[in-house]
């Protein structure tokens, strides 16, 4: 196992994290591409810090536990919008809510 | 101490007029601002008086520099000598004196707070002009007392004829004030000073002492003449004394002041003060105006029956004496009539004053009726003989000297005085002395125009004492001609009849300085007058008259000792001149005719003034339509001036209107039609370009705001996609 194997996974989650929050017309799906994304920076931090640094420095370790952190953090405030916006329009899809469209 | 003194004198009334004018502001009479303006002028009184010791025989300017451009520096300061110190107490004492008369006459006037705040302000204006070294401050002063007369002469503007008499002394004085000015401005270019008076800086006196040559001596004499303009315009000469009568108008205390005493008699004191710079020729000018003046203005009071009038030709008259001294050179006899004269002038006028305000009471409702006719067709020279006030009117008088004895006897002296009865009364002495002086001159330079204008003098003097009987005798004496009014004439209060007996008092002449002492006013040098080849003087003699001895008729007498002061260089004069006695005689003749000629027309009616104006009907018509002059202005100054408005008027309305609109025209047509076309075409279609392309622009990119966030998404990863692609590729 090579750091490229790592950074291999860590590209393929990101594309598909990219593809679905492009391609997904529901606001949930799109939270989980973001997350897929959110994971695969997580997994190159770490890949890195375990190949690239020495083994006393953890920063990337420490960065991927915020990272997650950040991740919950950032899902709870997402479902809470995604709530209101849900009982605004009565819809979650995002090209749907269009008020401010000029 | 001189300073302070000087100082307190004219902020006195200064200050009594800044209270009445914040007061008046503030819309705050007190009821007694009378007493304000009164005590002020008291207060100024006492400090001439206390001046008049502190004097110093050889007097200096103080000065301050006022006003610096460049490097011409205006100065403005007192000069102190005693002519300065005597016409303060002249002037604070007969205004002191009117003040108190005021009081009484312009008791219950509507504005009367206005009248004392004007007195007031006279006074300081009167009083800088008499006090100031050099010839801008006097002129400051001199336009004050200008303003001062024309808002006094104006007082009861809602009589037409007041309001038009007050424009004519404005107006009038100005022509002469326009030639004042330039003769100013002459001596400024040459001296590049305006001061007098040796200070700092040489003064003109001085300067003009270096001046020689016939081209100097032709530009000094005019310059002289135009600075006198500015006295013969406030003097009420010939040919600008048309203001005066007319000014009479105004309230009888104001002709008092400031129409006989003081400011008429500024003329005569800038001559005076500007006594050195007077040259052969120029003094030649002030003397014949002065000598036309007299024997104009007193054959013309001779037909007057108003009696306000009478007294203004009188004035006009005298100060033509006046003038007539200061031409011949007799410095000290024309300030010394000066004195006499405010103090009898203001007298007979006071006493005039309180004739009117006897007869006023019943007759002030006619007035009101009058003024209410609202004659509108008054041009700007109003004809006053044939609308007599009936207050004022001699022909409703007569038999008063019962009713009024105080005035009857105060006005008798002062009647006396004037018409030159001798040895008690003042004006005798004074104007004895300017006939003398003349006399003098003629003889000494031999000069055929002085011996004219001695003539002329003396037969104004004679005239001077018929008139003023006339006026006497019509007024007090033989019965009344208009019952009613009598009945109802009263002697006036104290406060009027008091002023009348202090004047009456001063009338004779133990009070004045210059009868006292006959070295207290020393007359300048006049280095630029020169006796004509003929002249009848020692060639080694600097000036004349050093060892003249004519011996007529003896000159032991004690007038021929008073002749000594008479006005030039004092140094050389050691023989008595006979031209005094002669003169003394000869006025003393002329005064008992003109007086016994008044007793026999007009008292005991001897003679009948009818049948003699009758029988000289034109000489009579040219005195009682006053020389034609006021028609001659009206006639031909006013309607060309008339003329030429409108001449102008018409330029203004064709061709200076023409060009304007003209140039309008072509602005409008040709430049605006271009620059509008312009405006229109180039710069709004440049405007309505960019303006359309970028709405047609934005109408195209507004369609890349989808609002959807995964296209705008899609975009951005794109974007960088492409870019990293573009970096590999690099």
């Amino acid at each position: 196992m090579t750091l490229q194997h790592y950074l291999v996974i860590s590209a393929i989650l990101f594309s598909l994290g990219i593809f679905a929050v492009l391609t997904r017309r529901n606001a949930i799906s799109i939270l989980m591409g973001i997350e897929l994304i959110l994971n695969s920076c997580n997994l190159n931090f770490v890949a890195f810090s375990r190949f690239v640094t020495p083994p006393e420095n953890i920063d990337g370790q420490i960065i991927a536990i915020f990272g997650i952190v950040l991740a919950a953090a950032e899902a709870a405030v997402f479902l809470a919008i995604i709530l209101a916006i849900y009982r605004e329009f009565g819809s979650i899809r995002p090209d749907e809510v269009d008020t401010l469209k000029g | 101490m001189v300073v302070l003194l000087i100082s307190i004198i004219l902020l006195a009334p200064l200050t009594a007029f800044a209270i009445h004018a914040l007061l008046g502001l503030a819309k705050q009479g007190f009821p007694r601002q009378d007493i304000l303006s009164t005590f002020a002028m008291l207060v100024a009184f006492i400090c001439s008086i206390l001046l008049f010791w502190q004097i110093a025989p050889d007097p200096k300017p103080h000065t301050i520099d006022w006003i610096s451009l460049g490097s011409i520096t205006f100065s403005m300061g007192f000069y102190l000598d005693s002519v300065t110190v005597i016409m303060l107490i002249v002037v604070t004492l007969v205004s002191s004196l009117v003040h108190i008369f005021s009081i009484g006459y312009m008791h219950g006037d509507p504005r009367y707070p206005r009248f004392f705040a004007f007195l007031s302000l006279f006074s300081f204006s009167m009083l800088f002009l008499v006090v100031s070294d050099n010839l801008l401050g006097i002129y400051i002063g001199w336009e004050l007392v200008g303003l001062c007369s024309y808002l006094l002469i104006g007082f009861w503007f809602e009589k037409d004829s007041a309001a038009d008499a007050c424009k004519k002394a404005f107006l009038t004085t100005r022509v002469g004030d326009v030639g004042m000015f330039v003769g100013m401005m002459m001596l400024f270019t040459r001296f590049k000073t305006l001061s007098l008076y040796d200070g700092a800086d040489a003064g003109i006196f001085t300067l003009v002492e270096g001046l020689s040559g016939t081209g100097d001596m032709i530009w000094l004499s005019i310059a002289g003449v135009l600075i006198f303009c500015g006295a013969v315009g406030k003097s009420a000469q010939v040919p600008l004394h048309t203001w005066l009568p007319d000014a009479m108008e105004g309230p009888t205390p104001v002709s008092a002041l400031i129409h006989a005493a003081t400011m008429v008699a500024a003329g005569v004191y800038l001559t005076a003060r500007m006594f050195p710079i007077l040259t052969t020729s120029s003094s030649l000018v002030i003397a014949y105006v002065g000598g036309i003046t007299a024997i104009v203005a007193a054959t013309i009071a001779i037909v007057r029956f108003d009696i306000k009038r009478v007294l203004a030709y009188s004035t006009v008259s005298q100060l033509g004496f006046m003038m007539l001294a200061i031409g011949v050179g007799s410095y000290v006899a024309g300030l010394f009539h000066l004195t006499t004269h405010a103090f009898f002038k203001a007298l007979l006028f006071l006493g005039s004053g309180s004739v009117i305000h006897a007869f006023h009471a019943m007759h002030s409702h006619h007035d009101e009726e009058h003024s209410d006719d609202g004659e509108h067709d008054h041009g700007l020279i109003h004809e006053h003989g044939s609308e007599i006030p009936p207050d004022q009117d001699m022909r409703n008088m007569g038999g008063l000297r019962r009713k009024m004895p105080l005035t009857f006897i105060t006005m008798l002296i002062a009647t006396l005085s004037i018409s030159g009865v001798p040895f008690i009364f003042s004006g005798f002495w004074s104007k004895d002395k300017i006939l003398g002086g003349v006399l003098e001159r003629a003889m000494e330079w031999n000069s055929i125009h002085h011996y004219i204008l001695f003539v002329v003098a003396l037969i104004a003097a004679g005239i001077t004492a018929f008139y003023m009987f006339r006026l006497i005798f019509m007024t007090f004496f033989g019965v009344p001609q208009n019952q009613e009014m009598h009945e109802m004439a009263h002697e006036s209060p104290w406060v009027m009849t008091v002023p009348l007996l202090v004047l009456a008092f001063l009338s004779i002449p133990v009070v004045n300085p210059l009868w006292f002492n006959k070295d207290y006013v020393k007359p300048p040098e006049q280095h630029h007058i020169h006796a004509p080849e003929h002249a009848q003087v020692l060639p080694d003699s600097k000036t004349r008259n050093s060892d003249f001895s004519f011996a007529f008729l003896g000159v032991s007498d004690a007038h021929a000792a008073e002749g000594e002061e008479d006005g030039h260089a004092a140094d050389a004069h050691h023989a008595h001149s006979p031209a005094h006695s002669i003169a003394m005689i000869l006025s003393i003749i002329v005064a008992g005719v003109g007086i016994l000629l008044s007793w026999l027309f007009y008292h005991k009616r001897r003679f009948s003034a009818e049948a003699v104006s009758t029988a000289f009907r034109p000489v009579y018509n040219l005195f009682w339509n006053k020389y034609y002059f006021d028609e001659f202005y009206d006639g031909v100054l006013v309607a060309l001036t008339v003329w030429k408005s409108r001449l102008f008027a018409q330029f203004d309305g064709s061709i200076v209107d023409g060009i304007v609109n003209g140039v309008g025209t072509v602005t409008r047509d040709v430049f605006a039609a271009f620059t509008g076309f312009f405006d229109n075409s180039v710069v709004d279609g440049l405007v309505n370009r960019i303006a359309e392309i970028t709405w047609a622009a934005g109408g195209r990119i507004r369609r890349l705001q989808t609002g959807a966030i995964q296209t705008y998404l899609f975009v951005v990863v794109g974007g960088i996609v492409l870019i990293i692609l573009i970096f590999r590729v690099l």
